[in-house]
C-alpha cells in the first residue's frame, strides 16, 4: 500500500491498529471507530497523534465530539461505486468544520480523486502500482467547474460575473 | 436557445480530452472492463447485443438545426446511417466502434453537444416541455432552470456515484407534459399566493420494476433556493438510499421507506448547510441564462391566416393533420408541428440522416431554427407560422413523417427492445410496426380518439409501459417472447399507474388482443368524447378483462 | 439410467475495440459468423471454452463473454432468441443484418 496526495505519492506516518494491539506511547495511530469511543481517553492521552478509520453508514454525530483532537479521518470506500465517501467529506469540512487530513481508502480509481478532492479529501490510501501518471492527469482535468464544493473552488457563475457583463471575454 | 460561452466550451472540451484518455487506458489495459464500465456509462456509452450504443444528451429537448444536421453527419460517418430519438429527449446510435469515441465526441462538442451522464448513477439529462417557451400556458419557460440545473449537474463532484440513476424533469405550466410525477424529481413551476414564481418539488417517482407515482414533498421552493434544495435532497439519498440491492436502490424506495414526511424532513435539516455553502448560482446568472431563451423576433399575424383556412378547406387530410399535429401557439399565426416519428408501420422514433437533415432544413426555412425532441419519441417545429403550415405538411409527405396521428393510438412509444437492447426479455418494436398496421385507418383513429399505447421490453420500463392508457410488457417465459397488458397508466398531471390485467399473450396475439380492449372501450363509453382513460376510470377493469379472458 | 445428453454450448463476446460480436473458432478465432464457432458438446468441453473466454476477457480482447446454448446438430444455431437476434441483428432492420456465415469468395 502507499499514499498519495494530488501530486503524487506522500510520506505516510501513521500505524494501524487492529482493536486488540496496544498503543505505543507517542506513536501516530489510526484506529476504528468502535475503539475510538470506547477508549478515546486513554488514545489521546497516550498517542502523539490519533486518526480513525469510518464506515460509510456512519452516523457523523457520533464522531463530532472527537473531531477537534483528530488528526486524520479516514473514510473507506466499499467499491469504486460506494459515492458515501463523496457526502461524508462535504459534511465533515462543510457542516462540521473539520480541518485536519482526510483520507479515502478503497478501490477507486485515479479519475475519481478529482471528485474525492473537490469534496474535501487530501489524501488516498492506494494499491503500490497505483497509476501516478494518470492521478496527475486526472487532477489536472478541468480548469473551472459548475458547481461551489468543499475545496471553494471558483465556479463558471462567478468567473462569469467577473468578466465583461456583457458577456464577452472583454 | 442557450450558446455556450469559453467556460462551457472550455470545460466540454476538456471532458472530451478526460473520455479519450479513459478510452485509451481502457484500450491498453491499464482500466479494466470493471473500472472503465461506469466511466463509459457516464459517458452514455453501453455496449448492446450487437455493438456499442452511444446515447447523446438533448438537454430538455431543445436542438438547432445546425446540432440536427451534426447529429445526421453522425448518423453516416460514425453509424449505419441512422439513429433513435428516445423517451428522455435524448438521441442513441447503435452500431458505434470504441474507438472512434472520441473523435464523434469531438465533432459534439463542435456544436455545443456532448454525451455527458447520459447514463450511470448520476444526475441524467435533465428533460422539460417540449412546447417550453411557445405555449400558451406557460408560466415560466421550463428551459431556464433546466440549464441551470444542466450546468450545476455537470461533474458533479459529489453525486457522480449515487446510489442509482438519477432523472429530474420541469414541466413550466399546469398541464404536465414532461411526466414529471415519474422522474426522481419532477419540478413543477407555479406562483404562490404572493405572485412569485417558483418551483414544487416531487420526489421519489419512477418506473421499472416498482412504478411510483412522486409524492409532493416542498410546494414552493422560491427560484433563488432552487438548487440548494436540490443539493439537500440528493445529499440525502447519496448518504441513506439503498447500496446493497440493484433493484431497491432508486430514491422512490428511500421516499417510500421513510415515508414521504421525514425524507422531507431530513432534506429540510440538510437544507441550511447547502444554502450556506453557496450551492445557489448568482440572480445574474440566472438573468443571464434566461436572456438566451427570451422570445424570438415574432411578426405580427392578424387570424385567420386565410392560405391556411384555405388549405384546411380544401385538402382534409392536412386539416386533419393540423387537428392532431399543431398545437397552439402563445403567437398568433403560429402554430408548433409535432413531426410524427410514427409513420404506419415504421420503428418509432427511428429516423435516417436524410430525414434528419431534411427536418434540420424544414426548422431553418420555416422555425426560427428550432426544433424540440419529445419524450414521446416525435419532434417538435415550435415555431411555424400558419401560413407555412401547408408547405411543411407537404415537405413532411415527402420525407415520410406526415403522419398525421400525434396523440392517436398509432402514436405508439417503444423501447428499443429485443432487436439491439442487451437488457430486453422481448422485442418491442414488431408489436409497435404491428399494431400500427392494425389501426392505420385513420378514420377509426380518430373515432378512437386519444389513446396511449407505451410498449416495454423488459421490466426496467423505458417504454413507459406503466404510464401507457394501454400498457405493453414483454416478458421472457421459457425462451418465448410474452406480451403482459396493463390499462389505466396516465404520464400526465393526473398521471396513474397502469394496472395489470391478466396472462400475458404471445407475439402473435397481442395485437388481436389490444384490438379486443379498444372495441371494449367504443362499445361502453358514453359518448365520443369520452376518452380510453375516462372510461377506463369510469368503469375499472372488468369489462376489459372479460373481453380478454371472458366470465371468470 | 441414461445420462441427458450435454446442451451443446458455444463461446461468444463482443471485441473491446469496436463492440463487434463475435463467436470463438475451432481455429482459435474470434469471427463475426456464429455458424463458425467451436461447438462444446460435453461438459468438459464447455468449461475449456469458458476458461478461453475468461482468459480472452482478462486479456482485454473481448467483452461481454457469455458460454452459450446451440441446437443439438452441425452448425452453431443459437438455442435462444436472444442470441439468434445477436448473431444477425435487428430483426426490425434486415437490411443491416449480417449473415451467419462469412460470404463466399
Amino acid at each position: 500500500m502507499a499514499v498519495v496526495d494530488r501530486n503524487g505519492p506522500i510520506a505516510d506516518a501513521w500505524t494501524r491498529l487492529a482493536d486488540e494491539e496496544a498503543v505505543s506511547k507517542g506513536a501516530s495511530v489510526i484506529v476504528s471507530f468502535a475503539r475510538l469511543k470506547n477508549e478515546h481517553n486513554s488514545l489521546f492521552s497516550t498517542a502523539g497523534a490519533v486518526g480513525v478509520e469510518i464506515p460509510g453508514d456512519v452516523n457523523l454525530d457520533e464522531l463530532e465530539p472527537f473531531l477537534p483532537r483528530l488528526s486524520v479521518i479516514v473514510v473507506r470506500m466499499a467499491t469504486m461505486r460506494d459515492g458515501r465517501a463523496f457526502s461524508i467529506g462535504r459534511l465533515l469540512r462543510e457542516r462540521y468544520s473539520y480541518g485536519a487530513d482526510m483520507r479515502a481508502v478503497g478501490d477507486f480509481i485515479p479519475d475519481q480523486i478529482l471528485f474525492l478532492l473537490r469534496c474535501g479529501f487530501t489524501s488516498f490510501e492506494v494499491k503500490d502500482n497505483f497509476p501516478i501518471d494518470s492521478l496527475k492527469r486526472s487532477v489536472a482535468a478541468y480548469t473551472a467547474w459548475y458547481q461551489r464544493a468543499s475545496d471553494r473552488a471558483t465556479t463558471v457563475a462567478e468567473l462569469r460575473q467577473g468578466a465583461n457583463p456583457n458577456g464577452g471575454t472583454s | 436557445m442557450y450558446i455556450y460561452d469559453q467556460f462551457d466550451h472550455a470545460i466540454t472540451k476538456e471532458r472530451v480530452a478526460e473520455f479519450s484518455q479513459q478510452v485509451s487506458r481502457r484500450l491498453t489495459g491499464e482500466l479494466s472492463e470493471e473500472q472503465f464500465r461506469p466511466l463509459r456509462l457516464m459517458n452514455g456509452l453501453y455496449l448492446q447485443l450487437h455493438a456499442y450504443m452511444l446515447r447523446v444528451a438533448i438537454p430538455y429537448g431543445t436542438l438547432s438545426s445546425k446540432q440536427l444536421h451534426k447529429l445526421a453527419d453522425i448518423a453516416k460517418k460514425y453509424d449505419r446511417d441512422y439513429a433513435h430519438f428516445t423517451t428522455r429527449q435524448n438521441i442513441q446510435y447503435n452500431w458505434i466502434k470504441l474507438d472512434q469515441v472520441p473523435d464523434l465526441l469531438a465533432e459534439l462538442a463542435s456544436v455545443e453537444m456532448h454525451a455527458n451522464q447520459t447514463s450511470g448513477n448520476c444526475i441524467r439529462n435533465v428533460t422539460a416541455d417540449q412546447f417550453a417557451g411557445v405555449a400558451g400556458d406557460e408560466i415560466e419557460d421550463p428551459r431556464i432552470i433546466s440549464e441551470v440545473i444542466r450546468q450545476w449537474s455537470t461533474f458533479h463532484p459529489e453525486f457522480s456515484f449515487l446510489p442509482r440513476k438519477f432523472k429530474i424533469a420541469v414541466t413550466g405550466a399546469p398541464k404536465d407534459r414532461a411526466a414529471i410525477q415519474y422522474h426522481d424529481i419532477g419540478i413543477h413551476i407555479v406562483k404562490n399566493d404572493a405572485g412569485e414564481t417558483g418551483y414544487a418539488i416531487y420526489v421519489g417517482g419512477g418506473m421499472g420494476r416498482t412504478p411510483v407515482v412522486a409524492p409532493l414533498i416542498k410546494p414552493f421552493v422560491a427560484r433563488a433556493d432552487l438548487l440548494s434544495y436540490l443539493e439537500a435532497c440528493l445529499r440525502v439519498y447519496n448518504l441513506h438510499g439503498r447500496r446493497d440491492n440493484i433493484y431497491k436502490a432508486r430514491i422512490k424506495i428511500l421516499v417510500r421507506d421513510l415515508g414521504p414526511a421525514e425524507y422531507a424532513r431530513q432534506v429540510e435539516e440538510m437544507w441550511p448547510m447547502t444554502r450556506a455553502a453557496g450551492v445557489d448560482v448568482p440572480a445574474g446568472e440566472v438573468a443571464r441564462i434566461a436572456a438566451f431563451f427570451a422570445p424570438p423576433a415574432y411578426d405580427k399575424i392578424l387570424e385567420p391566416v386565410a392560405a391556411f383556412t384555405a388549405a384546411k378547406a380544401k385538402y382534409s387530410a392536412f386539416a386533419r393533420w393540423v387537428q392532431t399535429n399543431v398545437h397552439p401557439h402563445k403567437v398568433p399565426g403560429y402554430g408548433a408541428v409535432t413531426i410524427s416519428l410514427k409513420p404506419i408501420g415504421g420503428i418509432p422514433g427511428d429516423a435516417s440522416s436524410a430525414q434528419m437533415h431534411a427536418i434540420a432544413d424544414m426548422a431553418d426555412t420555416y422555425s426560427l431554427g428550432e426544433v424540440r425532441v419529445t419524450h414521446v419519441q416525435n419532434l417538435v417545429l415550435p415555431n411555424v407560422k400558419q401560413a407555412d403550415l401547408f408547405a411543411v405538411w407537404q415537405r413532411l409527405g415527402e420525407i415520410g413523417f406526415a403522419e398525421g396521428n400525434v396523440g392517436l393510438i398509432t402514436d405508439i412509444i417503444a423501447c428499443p427492445g429485443l432487436d439491439y437492447c442487451s437488457l430486453a426479455n422481448a422485442r418491442s418494436i414488431p408489436i409497435a410496426q404491428r399494431l400500427s398496421q392494425k389501426f392505420a385507418d385513420l378514420d377509426r383513429q380518430h373515432n378512437i380518439g386519444p389513446l396511449q399505447i407505451k410498449i416495454s421490453g423488459c421490466i426496467n420500463a423505458c417504454g413507459h409501459h406503466h404510464a401507457g392508457h394501454i400498457g405493453i410488457l414483454g416478458v421472457d417465459k421459457a425462451g418465448v417472447e410474452l406480451y403482459q397488458l396493463t390499462l389505466g397508466g396516465a404520464g400526465d398531471e393526473t398521471a396513474s399507474i397502469g394496472q395489470l390485467l391478466g396472462p400475458g399473450f404471445t407475439s402473435e396475439d397481442i395485437v388481436g388482443a389490444v384490438d379486443k380492449l379498444v372495441n371494449t372501450y367504443l362499445d361502453l363509453r358514453e359518448k365520443p368524447s369520452e376518452t380510453f382513460l375516462e372510461a377506463y376510470r369510469r368503469v375499472g377493469p372488468a369489462p376489459f378483462k372479460e373481453s380478454l379472458y371472458g366470465r371468470r | 439410467m441414461a445420462q441427458a445428453k450435454p446442451q451443446n454450448k458455444i463461446l461468444t463476446a463482443n471485441r473491446l475495440r469496436n463492440g463487434e460480436t463475435v463467436y470463438y473458432t475451432a481455429a482459435g478465432e474470434w469471427s463475426p459468423y456464429v455458424s463458425e464457432a467451436r461447438i462444446a458438446t460435453t461438459a468438459e468441453d464447455a468449461d475449456a471454452l469458458a476458461k478461453i473466454g475468461a482468459a480472452a476477457y482478462a486479456a482485454n480482447t473481448v467483452i461481454d463473454v457469455a458460454v452459450i446454448d446451440v441446437n443439438p446438430g452441425a452448425g452453431a444455431k443459437p438455442s435462444h432468441i436472444r442470441e439468434v437476434i445477436r448473431a444477425t441483428g435487428p430483426t426490425v432492420r434486415v437490411d443491416l443484418n449480417k449473415s451467419v456465415a462469412p460470404p463466399q469468395r
